[in-house]
């Protein structure tokens, strides 16, 4: 049973007393945290632990917050939001605004000014735990036992403690590549702190966060190169969608290496020496390893009780974040489910109600909407035009538009905004929906609301347009641009 | 979306969306114009299966109907006299706007013969002048987001400051540039919109339109026949006739003026004078805003009223709240000032009236056949957007409906339908979302807290109030807010509000959702997209405050709220 009963009620007063705490969460990341306010607000005697506050994450760092807030979504999106600028001062000058042949760029500024803001969202978010009644403590957590875990202190110092429920939200780190002279590269956690602006970058990588840090530093001004090894970046997108990303990539100057691995990094006096597999050299101020995350589950003693991990290291939970000891869950990045903020939080709620409401519930991972902060961004939600061939039983209608936005006829900017829809022919239910062009992730949103109700084409046709916008083009696309069977061969136009 | 009006504009014509059965009566009816308007056209199965389609579609005829319509496909059965007519179009359209191109084309697409008359470009419109394009694309939408675009640019110089960006001195803007690229994409889009036409296969005649007869228009001397006339003429800014009002610039000029104002004194409250003073306050004029009422943007949501307001005033335009303008006085040194009930500004460059727009039904002729107006001077429309005449039916601003160009597309795709697809559809006007292009800017969609509360009764309303991820950076005091309005007993969501960057585009999705009628809960358990600001509207979890028409004895409500708001 996964009710655990109201914790109010008399009978389980007794039982509870054998515990310091109803639940002790090791990691105040986004998950960890959501799950710790919640529990305590359904009555929950709740603490949570937390490795001290740098950001840079490391075995021993870490900080309240954890990778979105510290590491990851939020310093991420203040650099782009930096970068984005340098493609507007170079849109302005047809808009008649008069702007220096070059603008300068004080990257110490933006550097401080954004650790000023985590450490502030880093304070935010230790007064939520307070005030939700939630004891904090700094240290690394280990399980001891079903119900027992140890923090050690800064100072070194033990401290234990028994819960009814422990949850791990530990979270994950980025992981470098074991090629030579791989400690010359960094991760993202440094990327979002370099002392200098890189003047020459090697992005390594073909995921959100590679194409996301190429774009920053290529809108700061820096040369780019991103290297990848499949043809196009974004593995899992919908694959014409990947290719508009990667054209748009390019159009901002962006160097492109597709099917391409690094093999060496050595030090020279002019920089990073980079050697790849087809024999290409050169030069960089800066190597990023974008080559993926790892949960981290090493240094929580997960053997001594008996967790399961899979092949890649995350804790295997069922469908309400229960691992196979009863009273140990996860949620987040350390189950390596759908690694995103939003996903966590959901897990973390979900595990709370389940828990400590007596409403045991399953997050539900359908038209989960997500978006990458290229410049110009990206965003999707529901299925790809393949997801959607694999699981539809009948057609599959996709319809594009790809334009020039308003924005640029003036700008003179050479980048079109692409737009898709997948629908399934026989429900008209629109299955999936993508764009890469200006304002993406923040026009998807209302669209997954759509979408995870199992909106039709047609009450998109039926919604009125906001005139002049970019997303009106998502509900005025009258023609089919292709019908395609499972078979995989498009149709002729219908 | 000027792009992307071409965009879909030239998608659709890729793939003309013939319908077989008005083919084919068009194939009997009019075998000459036939090949004119359908020769680029792909796919003409036609003879093989005309008789089972024309039984069909004789029993799809739409009972319901009170009006006699002269569908193309019935005329010839039913009403033989009047069919064997000879008329030179099946539609007549007078007025190229954004209604009438969309009703023109859409008819053409569906295999009438169509004809459509507009003025002579000009940026300004005038008793003879206008331009294929209309408002929207000439003296409207577009060349006002240019506009936006180009003033916007200043608040972002000042936020990337905070992110790192020096400039050795100010941005300065020269407006020379930015009129000549704007009027040079206005030709190129009034270029695409004859394109558009003449694809289609419409015939556009260049002149003044005027209606003689039910079935008549006469352009600049030559009469035309029609079997129906349309009319889609639009509307025009209002002055007031006040001393001095020939000093005023109404927004047609504004949008294409010599050179930039130094100071200037907008008359309005509306949309319009909001966006022109973001407009100009973004290009380094010095702005004042004259509005009678106490508040900006009557008709919207009294929080947004009040927020916009706000934002506006610490971006640094001068609102001057219950000033009703008396008179407009030249000075010796050229200066204009503005005579209030309040007192006199002086000093203006430029005084601007926003203060209404009306329909251009003056010498259409509409008297003389009996087409039917409102006080205001609007045409009176049923709900297919047919006139007091039967042959004459109207879309867009001259109709005085709502206002907005996707809402007369929409009009003017729905009388296409009815008249030449044998598909009587009337215009939904339920949740028709619109944005004001302000700095910053609203978008909203269903209803406001105060029509919500009036229609409904109990309603929960959910606010977020925020500085956005970007402002904490800048330092600049710009803030978001958010509504939803939420049916108490329903739990449908009835409106959505928002003022702060993006809102519009935000806006457009979530009208999807709230046409579609989803509730709270449907909201609630849609994922957010982090770090956005739409991911707000996803994340409510508490209302702010509940509405109810007769509140519980017990101060339950009081108590939920408390409960609830730790979470």
């Amino acid at each position: 049973m996964l009710i655990d009963g109201e914790v109010n009620h008399t009978n389980q007063v007794e039982e509870e007393a054998h515990f310091d705490f109803d639940l002790f969460v090791i990691g105040a990341g986004s998950g960890g945290v959501r799950a710790a306010r919640f529990s305590a607000n359904y009555g929950a005697k709740v603490g949570i632990c937390e490795l001290p506050f740098h950001p840079i994450s490391s075995e021993v760092i870490g900080g309240v917050g954890g990778t979105c807030v510290i590491r990851g979504c939020v310093p991420k999106k203040i650099l782009v939001y930096g970068a984005n600028f340098g493609g507007e001062i170079e849109d302005a000058k047809n808009y008649g605004w008069e702007l220096n042949e070059k603008v300068d760029y004080n990257w110490k500024k933006l550097l401080q000014k954004k650790t000023d803001e985590i450490i502030r969202l880093n304070g935010i978010y230790k007064r939520l735990l307070s005030n939700a009644g939630v004891k904090l403590y700094e240290g690394e957590g280990k399980i001891v036992g079903p119900n027992e875990v140890e923090v050690t202190q800064l100072d070194g110092t033990k401290l234990s403690y028994s819960a009814k429920h422990i949850l791990i939200a530990t979270g994950s780190r980025a992981q470098r590549l074991a090629i030579p002279g791989q400690e010359l590269a960094i991760t993202s956690d440094e990327a979002l702190s370099l002392e200098d602006l890189p003047k020459r970058a090697v992005v390594f990588g073909g995921g959100y966060i590679a194409v996301e840090f190429a774009s920053i530093w290529r809108g700061m001004g820096a040369t780019v190169d991103l290297f990848f090894r499949k043809e196009l970046p974004l593995r899992g997108f919908d694959d014409e969608m990947r290719d508009v990303v990667a054209r748009n990539l390019e159009g901002r100057g962006i160097n492109l290496h597709p099917r391409t691995n690094l093999t060496e990094l050595t030090k020279t006096e002019k920089g990073i020496k980079i050697y790849t597999d087809h024999k290409e050299e050169l030069l960089a101020d800066v190597v990023l390893f974008a080559t993926g995350r790892a949960p981290n589950t090493k240094r929580l003693n997960l053997e001594a009780v008996g967790v399961e991990l899979d092949n890649a290291g995350a804790v295997k939970v069922d469908e309400y974040s229960r691992t196979n000891i009863p009273t140990i869950w996860a949620v987040g990045d350390v189950t390596n489910r759908m690694n995103l903020t939003p996903v966590a939080l959901m897990e973390g709620t979900c595990f709370a109600k389940t828990v400590f409401a007596g409403q045991p519930t399953k997050p539900d991972y359908n038209h989960i909407p997500c978006a990458v902060f290229s410049i110009p961004p990206f965003s999707v939600v529901g299925l790809s035009e393949e997801q959607a061939l694999e699981q539809a039983n009948g057609d599959v209608l996709v319809f594009t538009s790809s334009f020039n936005p308003m924005k640029n006829t003036i700008s003179g900017r050479q980048e079109k905004t692409v737009m898709k829809l997948v629908v399934d022919a026989e429900t008209d239910k629109v299955l999936g929906a993508s764009m890469c062009g200006p304002d993406a992730p923040e026009i998807m949103q209302g669209i997954a609301v759509a979408l995870k109700c199992g909106a039709t084409k047609q009450q998109f046709d039926s919604t009125v347009g906001i005139h002049p916008s970019a997303a009106e083009e998502f509900v005025t696309m009258r023609s089919v641009t292709r019908r395609v069977t499972a078979s995989g061969k498009p149709k002729a136009n219908t | 979306m000027a792009a992307a009006a071409a965009a879909a504009a030239a998608s659709s014509l890729t793939t003309p969306k013939l319908t077989f059965p008005s083919l084919q009566s068009l194939y009997r009816k009019l075998p000459l114009s036939f090949p004119l308007s359908l020769s680029s056209s792909s796919s003409l199965p036609l003879p093989k299966t005309l008789t089972t389609t024309t039984t069909s579609l004789s029993s799809r005829r739409p009972l319901s109907h009170h009006r006699r319509r002269h569908l193309t496909t019935r005329a010839e059965a039913e009403n033989g006299a009047e069919a064997s007519r000879h008329y030179d179009f099946d539609l007549f359209t007078i007025g190229a706007g954004s209604g009438g191109v969309r009703a023109s084309r859409f008819a053409a697409n569906f295999g009438a013969s169509v004809a459509v008359c507009e003025l002579p470009f000009s940026t300004v419109s005038s008793e003879t002048t206008g331009g294929v394009g209309g408002t929207c694309v000439l003296r409207g939408c577009v060349p006002k987001k240019l506009l936006v675009y180009a003033s916007k640019y200043a608040h972002e110089f000042d936020e990337s400051r905070g992110f790192g960006w020096k400039y050795d001195s100010d941005p300065l803007h020269d407006w020379d540039t930015l009129m000549a690229n704007k009027n040079a994409e206005l030709q190129r889009l009034t270029g695409i919109y004859k394109n558009i036409l003449n694809n289609a296969g419409v015939t556009l005649i260049e002149g003044r339109g005027k209606i003689v007869d039910p079935h008549t228009v006469d352009v600049d001397g030559k009469l035309y026949s029609a079997r129906h006339i349309l009319i889609s003429v639009g509307g025009r800014p209002f002055i007031p006739d006040i001393p001095g009002s020939g000093y005023v610039i109404d927004s047609d000029a504004a949008l294409d003026l010599p050179s930039k104002p130094k100071k200037i004194a907008i008359v309005g409250g509306g949309y319009i004078a909001l966006e022109f003073a973001g407009i100009f306050n973004g290009l380094k004029s010095d702005v004042h805003v004259f509005i009678r009422q106490k508040k900006v943007l009557r008709g919207f949501d009294e929080e947004i009223r009040d927020f916009v307001a706000e934002q506006m005033s610490l971006r640094g335009i001068e609102l001057h709240t219950e000033e009703s303008p008396q008179a407009i006085i030249k000075s010796a040194d050229g200066s204009l000032s503005l005579k209030t009930n309040k007192g006199t500004v002086e000093g203006f460059s430029h005084v601007m009236f926003a203060t209404g727009r009306r329909p251009n039904t003056k010498n259409l002729g509409l008297e003389s056949v009996g087409v039917k107006m409102t006080k205001n001077g609007a045409i009176e429309v049923d709900e297919y957007s047919c006139t007091s005449v039967p042959s004459i039916w109207a879309v867009g601003d001259v109709t005085d409906r709502i206002n907005l160009t996707p809402v007369a597309l929409m009009e003017g795709g729905a009388l296409a339908k009815t008249l030449f697809q044998n598909e009587p559809t009337k215009p939904d006007y339920r949740a028709v979302p619109s944005a004001v292009f302000s700095q910053p800017p609203i978008g909203q969609v269903g209803l406001t807290e105060e029509q919500a509360t009036k229609e409904y009764g109990d309603i929960d309303v959910f606010t977020a109030n925020f500085r956005p991820l970007k402002a904490t950076l800048s330092g600049l005091p710009d803030r978001v807010f958010m509504k939803l309005i939420v049916c108490a007993k329903t739990n449908k969501v009835l409106g959505l509000n928002m003022c702060g960057e993006d809102s519009p585009e935000i806006v457009q999705g979530f009208a999807v959702a709230i046409k579609a009628g989803l509730t709270k809960e449907d909201f609630d358990s849609t994922v957010g997209i982090h770090p956005t600001a739409a991911e707000e509207f996803v994340t409510m979890r508490t209302p702010t405050r509940k509405i109810r028409e007769h509140p519980p004895a017990e101060g339950k409500t009081d108590h939920d709220v408390k409960a609830a708001a730790g979470v």
